[in-house]
């Protein structure tokens, strides 16, 4: 039995679960830093409590603090989302060993799996594929990199650095050839401490051409785990997903079978429960490869929602209460595309953004969901991710699904922040895109030199037009907020005339 | 009505009329709307809905899914443009300086690596040129719009 919830969580991911436990009938208790305060997810919780501190390591990330707001508000189980401390073991533990319901794996489970060298050994071991590579034992800056070196001559060119500790694409590297190894160890490995405050970085050969394939996999306490079918998220750019989808276009129903026995055999090697991810790369030859299991909800996990029918967040938390999970036999019905809608400046090296929300109007009509944690009025900070919303579509068919999508980015609009709406509206049009002939290098492969806007001088003169008649009239002006003087954040308009487009 | 505004580095001026409900430019006609959208029809007779927004001096406009950031430029500013520095794109932390003052560069080369929103920015030089002054060493806390580094043509 579960009563109340802690999301130990904010923006978009908070919002999404808090909503759940309001349709499952569960009270819900929200926790918040002070930059926080008035952000959407506060306002969808039965109590919003505001954390003390500054920083991110002192407030959501604050494991004695929360758990503290846990037990003086009478919490029975908290619900961790995605990134802060939903794969942290130790907080996992401590959850347990305060009498509280932790909605995700095993403590154990998340530590063999949140280690990536661990869970290169463990996949081995239980017979699923992994990439070609080598784990690195050493520690220190100059013993890692003559190993990694050493170990490159093996592994062979072009390879992937990747962070024992790593995720969401940092303390990653790409490296086409030796004379850049060196410097790429020391990127990579000082981007790892500073994110992860672990610095062990191993090798695995780059597949070029691959596309990244994952399952999602739903494990009870009643011994039933199953797998819910796959995304192919190879749409990536700086090793982030923006472009998501089930089913993969090149899958078959063997193949989804086998990758699905694999996913099910990672997740029971480490007596996984609750929801989970395993991811592939899969190769144009059909052979896949373990790249690492996810161990909480995906950020892209509603296109499963979308074309399974199955409620992930409400099996999570149904698992977590001991309770079988609800889901039949799987069965995909037609096709959901994700995009990843960010404050970002994707003619500039898809810089972060940031920026008053001065208008924010979402897409509606058919098929369409929109999962976000903003609002029209909000401020775009630095403090925490630039992910502003995802943009989800449901249609029959995949063709219809991208004309969907194409539709519902045509309906977006947003300004006072630069977004990736444009760069998102192009890729739908990409004929790789189109045909589902998608790979994890299609966005380096596409704009080598970087993506630009292709607008018509039509289209400018009419927004030149349109400025001057907003002038005129006196239209919409948008209060700017003064930043507060303790954080020390300059005005973002004083760059204005040279980061935006 | 006569206007100043600066896009994409270059100043342009516009000139619109008023005929009761109509806005004009040229064969163009806008038409602004009781929630704050415009409606442009042009020559062809073809409309398309425009959203706008002003955030400090700039004119955010969405029209035919892009989006232009238009400053307004008040008569008599002075928009002295100095603006040769490479900004912070937001407050961080620098990581790694790659260039010495006096250096000549290329366009797209690396000048440093940055540290923000626990990523790491590549600033790259936007042009060809030499380096005047650098600004900060690795491990200086930067601010938004600090100029990191200053180049001559």
């Amino acid at each position: 039995m579960i009563n109340t919830v802690l999301v130990a969580n904010r923006g978009e991911i908070a919002c999404r679960i808090l909503r759940a436990c309001t349709e499952a009938g569960l009270e819900s208790i929200a926790i918040y830093a002070h930059n926080d305060a008035g952000s959407m997810f506060t306002e969808l919780a039965t109590v919003a409590i505001p954390l003390e501190g500054e920083t991110i390591a002192e407030t959501y990330l604050n494991q004695e603090q929360i758990l503290a707001i846990a037990a003086s508000h009478g919490a029975d189980a908290i619900h961790p989302g995605f990134g802060f401390l939903s794969e942290r073991a130790d907080f996992a533990k401590a959850v347990i060993d305060a009498g509280i319901n932790w909605i995700g794996p095993s403590p154990k489970a998340i530590e063999m799996m949140g280690d990536k060298m661990t869970a290169r050994m463990t996949m081995k071991a239980a017979g699923v594929p992994v990439i070609p590579g080598e784990e690195i034992e050493s520690e220190d800056e100059a013993a890692m990199i003559s190993a990694i070196v050493e170990a490159s001559h093996r592994v062979g060119y072009p390879l992937l650095l990747k962070a024992s500790s790593g995720g969401g694409g940092k303390g990653m590297r790409k490296v086409e050839e030796p004379t850049n190894l060196e410097e790429a160890i020391k990127g990579a490995r000082r981007e790892a401490i500073a994110a992860f405050g672990d610095g062990r970085v191993y090798v695995e050969r780059l597949l070029t051409g691959s596309k990244h394939v994952e399952i999602q996999v739903l494990a009870d306490k009643h011994g039933r785990t199953i797998h819910l079918g796959e995304r192919e998220c190879s749409v990536q750019r700086r090793h982030q997903k923006v472009f998501e989808e089930s089913p993969c276009p090149v899958m078959t129903s063997d193949l989804r079978s086998r990758m699905g026995q694999a996913a099910v055999m990672a997740a029971k090697a480490v007596d996984y429960v609750g929801a989970g991810t395993v991811e592939f790369l899969l190769d144009s030859s059909g052979e896949f490869f373990f790249l690492e299991m996810n161990t909480r909800i995906q950020v892209e996990h509603p296109v499963t929602e979308m074309v399974t029918g199955v409620d992930l967040v409400r099996e999570q938390l149904r698992i977590a209460a001991g309770e079988p999970m609800s889901c039949g036999n799987l069965m995909i019905r037609g096709h959901s595309i994700e995009v990843r809608l960010y404050a970002e400046d994707a003619s500039n090296n898809f810089l972060p953004a940031i920026g008053p929300l001065a208008i924010f109007r979402p897409p509606v009509g058919p098929g369409i969901r929109l999962d976000t944690g903003v609002r029209e009025g909000d401020m775009v900070t630095p403090n925490y991710d630039p992910m502003l919303a995802k943009l989800i579509v449901w249609a029959p068919s995949r063709p219809e699904a991208l004309e969907r999508m194409r539709r519902a980015l045509d309906e977006f609009v947003v300004l006072g922040t630069t977004t990736n709406i444009r760069f998102l509206r192009e890729l739908c049009d990409n004929s790789d895109v189109v045909s589902g002939n998608t790979d994890t290098m299609l966005i380096d492969r596409v704009w080598p030199n970087g993506w630009k806007p292709n607008y018509s001088q039509t289209s400018l003169d009419a927004a030149l037009m349109v400025a001057a008649v907003s002038e005129s009239a006196g239209l919409h002006r948008v209060q700017v907020h003064e930043s507060e003087s303790n954080d020390g954040i300059v005005s973002p308009f004083q760059t204005l005339n040279r980061r935006y487009p | 009505m006569q206007h100043e505004f600066k896009f994409a580095g270059e100043m342009i001026e516009v000139t619109i009329a008023r005929d009761s409900e109509n806005w004009m430019l040229g064969e163009n006609r806008a038409q602004v709307l009781a929630d704050g959208r415009i409606l442009v029809t042009s020559s062809d007779g073809t409309s398309k809905f425009a959203h706008s927004a002003k955030v400090g001096d700039v004119w955010w406009i969405h029209f035919d899914g892009h989006i232009f950031c238009i400053e307004k430029s008040e008569a008599g500013s002075s928009n002295n443009d100095s603006d040769e520095g490479m900004t912070a794109p937001m407050p961080g932390k620098i990581l790694e300086v790659k260039v010495a003052d006096g250096e000549s560069v290329e366009s797209g080369q690396l000048l440093l690596i940055m540290e923000a929103m626990k990523m790491e920015h590549r600033i790259v030089a936007p042009s060809d040129g030499m380096v005047s002054k650098v600004n900060f060493s690795a491990g200086d806390q930067v601010q938004q719009g600090d100029v990191l580094v200053e180049m001559v043509d």
